[in-house]
């Protein structure tokens, strides 16, 4: 049997006193969509930052297919298919549309910066080619009008497909996506659980933290509760909706009386 | 011990001025997040204004000191109503930092239309005889510029901490945002305190005026000092900068006092990047965190300028022919040697343009690579009688060299920290060529610099040289434009306004940094070669610290993250002095207004605006074809 895709074992991290995330461990499994759910304040971003060592953890360990990430730099992180997206869109001004979707090749680039400067002729197709996939991808997005736009000119809620197509064009193995429908409207909302779909079938494992419950419901495989910093349940979505704990977490305790 | 002593107390005197020019900077930055390089500027005007009405006006020196003290904070309190505070509304906090840069280059410009460039001496304020103290003799003017700079720190302290203005001051540098929602006018006491520190600046600079030789670059000096001073104490505590301001002054007397002068200069910029380094929130500050930026940086919104395809190619070649074709033109007189410094200097700004504009890194120390190529270059050439290409070479290996030691040193450094970084590493420069004298020739310069030459034809000629730079510019920039529309432009770019966006992407930051603190090394290494080539001489001035602000305003005026637009400042602020001799006397006060006006309303530089104009015509002419990616906004 294959490892899983992402292995949380004891993570923790302090800011001053307030414990953030407090010893989560949790398996995300290979092939599948997982979502990560939990009030605001969960920790669920800070959890992200903690995979992706954008924040050093206090202690605990994280695997990726089996072997430990360990000290390794966010880079290097992500050069090993560990791609996220971010809360607030984070696409590159300065770049097109266009531009900023062939950002996320950068993993895969390569020809190096002396070739690609001296127009080698290697250098040059690998670019025509990276072009035309991320095209492709902004196609699929619905946003090829936009190709040769500022990406910071455009709706937040474009801003946010245009991060995720940049993170697709790395060819991620693990996606880790931080609440990408907000900001879209309901149809958006619709086209996104229908790609994001698309993309799981296509071999890429996700985990999506997501504050619409119907979109998690609707195409999430497991899904994860985090409350206060830790994990308050695991399972299938519909054993989630039922569970005693999370509605809890969600409603407070007389509610869930 | 005796000797000692008299070090020691020299050192606090010093120390004294350096703590108030230190007091202004970290004032600003408390209230702003900006480090304002302007400051000195504040001291020589103050001095200079107090020289003119004691000495030609003859006024008494209480009332000297008054009126040169108003007419001064006059003065910063127009440049700041003008400039520094309504850019503070829309500029990210490097471009403020090139802002004060530029202003403090106006405030010299100004200086040298009112002043000249000769320099004045007022006497003490109480007679020449030195105080004798239990043996210990003490300049005359020594007790005044203590008591002068202990009021300065003494009223800024009860400023702040016992008066309602004071208090909201602080109340706008904690959080602007919740300051404005509290009903405080921002604006207007960001403004304020701009006009304090030129008050503070002027008074410190008007009291240590009988010390010192009062020239239009003196303001340097103080600006050098008072920021060393402040980045050793720290950045963000008014203590701190004083007390950083006092060590600074015994610990530059001691060095000059037991070592020597040149020595002194050395250790203050040592001192600044050992504290730098091991301790970035200061030395004097409690307590391992460093504040962060007051104001968190804004986004450099900027649209994007590109001719693409066909739009690229055609321009590209109209450029070419009319490059080609200008000698011709022009004819071979003072036009085209101008011509050839200009596009020799471009070839460093394009160097600027991609730590800058692509990269997004601030580098105050291009000038510093400059000066490696030239004299590495020069000295071969002259001295050893090396062929041009070997000296030109070994310029780049040793530029890359410093380059690579400068990227590794600043790896974690970020903007003002690494603007100062970069800084300090030009006057690094500038004090060698300065001092060492034996290969230098220190200030008179190096002579006997052969023409450029590859095998046995020498480019003797201006029009030789304009053709070989030309070639070279044509390489250069196809080279850089292959490489910035790549993968590595493309992750430069990330880098420039989100270097964890960059880093979640597998893009490598530190690389990509280095890479383009290498670029920008070569290119600066190879235009000061050329230029020393040229002009068959060179002194430090040439290639000192004040030319990497020049390029910066190049770079700016023709528009950041273009390439080519440099060309069109190079040419500019080199050739328009040349053109209009009458001219010469204001080049740098233009300079400055151009630095600050082009960072204030032209975004894009003047490239942007000649594409911008460039695809609305050909719009209008061919409707719905565009040259040009749309534009942000």
């Amino acid at each position: 049997m294959s490892p899983p895709a992402l292995a949380l074992a004891g993570l923790a991290k302090t800011f001053g006193g307030l414990k953030a995330v407090d010893g989560v461990s949790f398996e995300v499994p290979d092939g599948g969509l997982t979502a990560l759910i939990g009030p605001n304040g969960a920790g669920k971003t800070t959890l992200f930052n903690l995979i992706t060592n954008l924040i050093p953890p206090d202690i605990g360990e994280v695997k990726l297919y089996g072997s430990p990430l360990g000290a390794l730099s966010p880079s290097a992180i992500a050069r090993l298919g560990l791609l996220r997206t971010f809360q607030t869109a984070r696409v590159f001004p300065g770049l097109t549309a266009l531009e900023n979707v062939m950002a996320g090749a950068h993993r895969l680039v390569r020809a190096h910066a002396a070739g690609q400067m001296l127009w080698l002729p290697g250098a040059r197709r690998e670019e025509a080619d990276l072009a035309a996939r991320a095209e492709a991808l902004l196609d699929l997005l619905g946003l090829a009008a936009f190709r040769d736009m500022a990406a910071t000119s455009l709706p937040i809620g474009a801003q946010k497909l245009i991060e995720l197509g940049r993170a697709l064009m790395a060819r991620p193995r693990l996606l880790l996506l931080d609440e990408p429908a907000a900001g879209l409207n309901d149809t958006e909302t619709a086209e996104l659980a229908a790609l994001l779909r698309a993309v799981r079938d296509s071999g890429v494992t996700i985990m999506v933290v997501e504050h619409n419950m119907s979109l998690v419901m609707d195409i999430a495989d497991e899904v994860v509760v985090l409350d206060l910093g830790t994990t308050i349940a695991q399972g299938r979505p519909a054993e989630i909706q039922a569970n005693r704990r999370v509605i809890e977490a969600y409603l407070g305790a007389e509610a869930a009386a | 011990m005796e000797q000692a002593a008299q070090i020691v107390i020299g050192g606090l005197v010093q120390g004294s001025v350096f703590a108030v020019v230190a007091l202004g900077i970290a004032l600003v930055y408390r209230v702003t997040g900006i480090i304002n390089l302007a400051q000195g500027g504040f001291c020589i005007l103050g001095a200079l204004f107090y020289y003119s009405l004691v000495e030609p006006l003859g006024w008494p020196v209480p009332l000297a000191i008054v009126g040169s003290v108003v007419a001064t904070t006059v003065l910063g309190v127009a440049l700041g109503a003008g400039s520094f505070v309504p850019a503070l509304a829309h500029l990210p906090n490097s471009s403020m930092l090139m802002l004060t840069a530029g202003l403090m280059t106006f405030i010299e410009g100004l200086v040298l239309v009112l002043w000249g460039s000769e320099p004045y001496a007022v006497p003490p304020f109480s007679g020449e005889a030195p105080l004798v103290v239990f043996g210990i003799r003490v300049p005359s003017q020594g007790p005044w510029i203590a008591g002068g700079s202990a009021l300065i720190i003494f009223g800024v302290w009860y400023l702040l901490a016992r008066t309602a203005s004071g208090k909201a001051l602080l109340a706008c540098a904690e959080n602007p945002t919740a300051a404005r929602l509290m009903g405080i006018d921002v604006p207007r006491l960001t403004l304020l305190s701009f006009g304090l520190t030129a008050l503070i600046g002027a008074l410190g600079g008007l009291v240590s005026a009988p010390i010192l030789s009062l020239q239009f670059d003196a303001g340097r000096f103080f600006t050098n000092a008072g920021f060393i001073a402040v980045a050793i104490g720290g950045m963000s505590s008014l203590a701190g900068a004083v007390a950083g301001g006092l060590f600074l002054g015994v610990a530059e007397q001691l060095a000059a006092g037991y070592v020597s002068a040149l020595f002194s200069n050395a250790l203050a910029l040592g001192l600044l990047l050992m504290t730098l380094l091991w301790r970035p929130q200061g030395l004097f500050v409690v307590g391992g965190v460093r504040r962060h930026d007051v104001r968190t940086e804004l986004r450099a919104y900027r649209g994007i300028v590109r001719l693409r395809g066909r739009g690229a190619l055609v321009g590209g070649l109209a450029a070419l022919a009319l490059a080609v074709a200008l000698p011709a033109l022009v004819g071979a007189g003072g036009v085209l040697s101008s011509l050839v410094i200009a596009l020799i200097l471009f070839i460093a700004v394009l160097g600027l343009d991609v730590v800058m504009g692509f990269a997004g890194q601030v580098s105050l120390g291009q000038a510093g690579f400059m000066a490696v190529g030239g004299y590495t270059a020069a000295i071969l050439a002259a001295t050893y009688g090396l062929p041009p290409l070997v000296g030109v070479a070994a310029g780049i290996v040793l530029s890359l060299a410093c380059a690579i030691v400068l990227a590794l040193v600043t790896m974690r450094l970020r903007g003002a920290y690494l603007a100062l970084a970069t800084l300090s590493f030009g006057l690094l420069i500038d004090s060698l060529t300065l001092g060492l004298t034996e290969t230098t020739g220190g200030p008179s310069g190096l002579v006997g610099i052969p023409s450029f030459a590859v095998a046995s034809f020498a480019f003797d000629t201006p029009l030789r040289m304009y053709y070989l730079v030309l070639a070279l510019i044509v390489l250069l920039v196809l080279a850089l434009a292959g490489g910035m529309r790549s993968s590595f432009g493309r992750a430069l770019q990330a880098i420039r306004t989100d270097q964890m966006a960059a880093a979640a992407l597998g893009i490598n930051v530190p690389l990509h940094k280095t890479a383009a603190f290498a670029i920008a090394a070569v290119l600066g290494s190879l235009s000061g070669s050329l230029y020393a080539f040229d002009f068959h001489f060179l002194s430090p001035e040439m290639v000192a610290t004040p030319r990497s602000f020049e390029m910066i305003a190049m770079l700016v005026l023709g528009g950041e993250g273009t390439l080519v637009g440099g060309i069109i400042g190079a040419i500019l602020i080199t050739l328009l002095p040349t053109l209009f001799q009458p001219l010469a006397a204001y080049k740098t006060l233009a300079e400055g207004a151009i630095l600050v006006l082009a960072f204030q309303y032209l975004p894009d530089g003047l490239f942007g605006r000649l594409v911008r104009l460039l695809s609305s015509l050909h719009r209008s002419v061919l409707p719905g074809r565009r040259l040009l990616g749309r534009p942000a906004r």
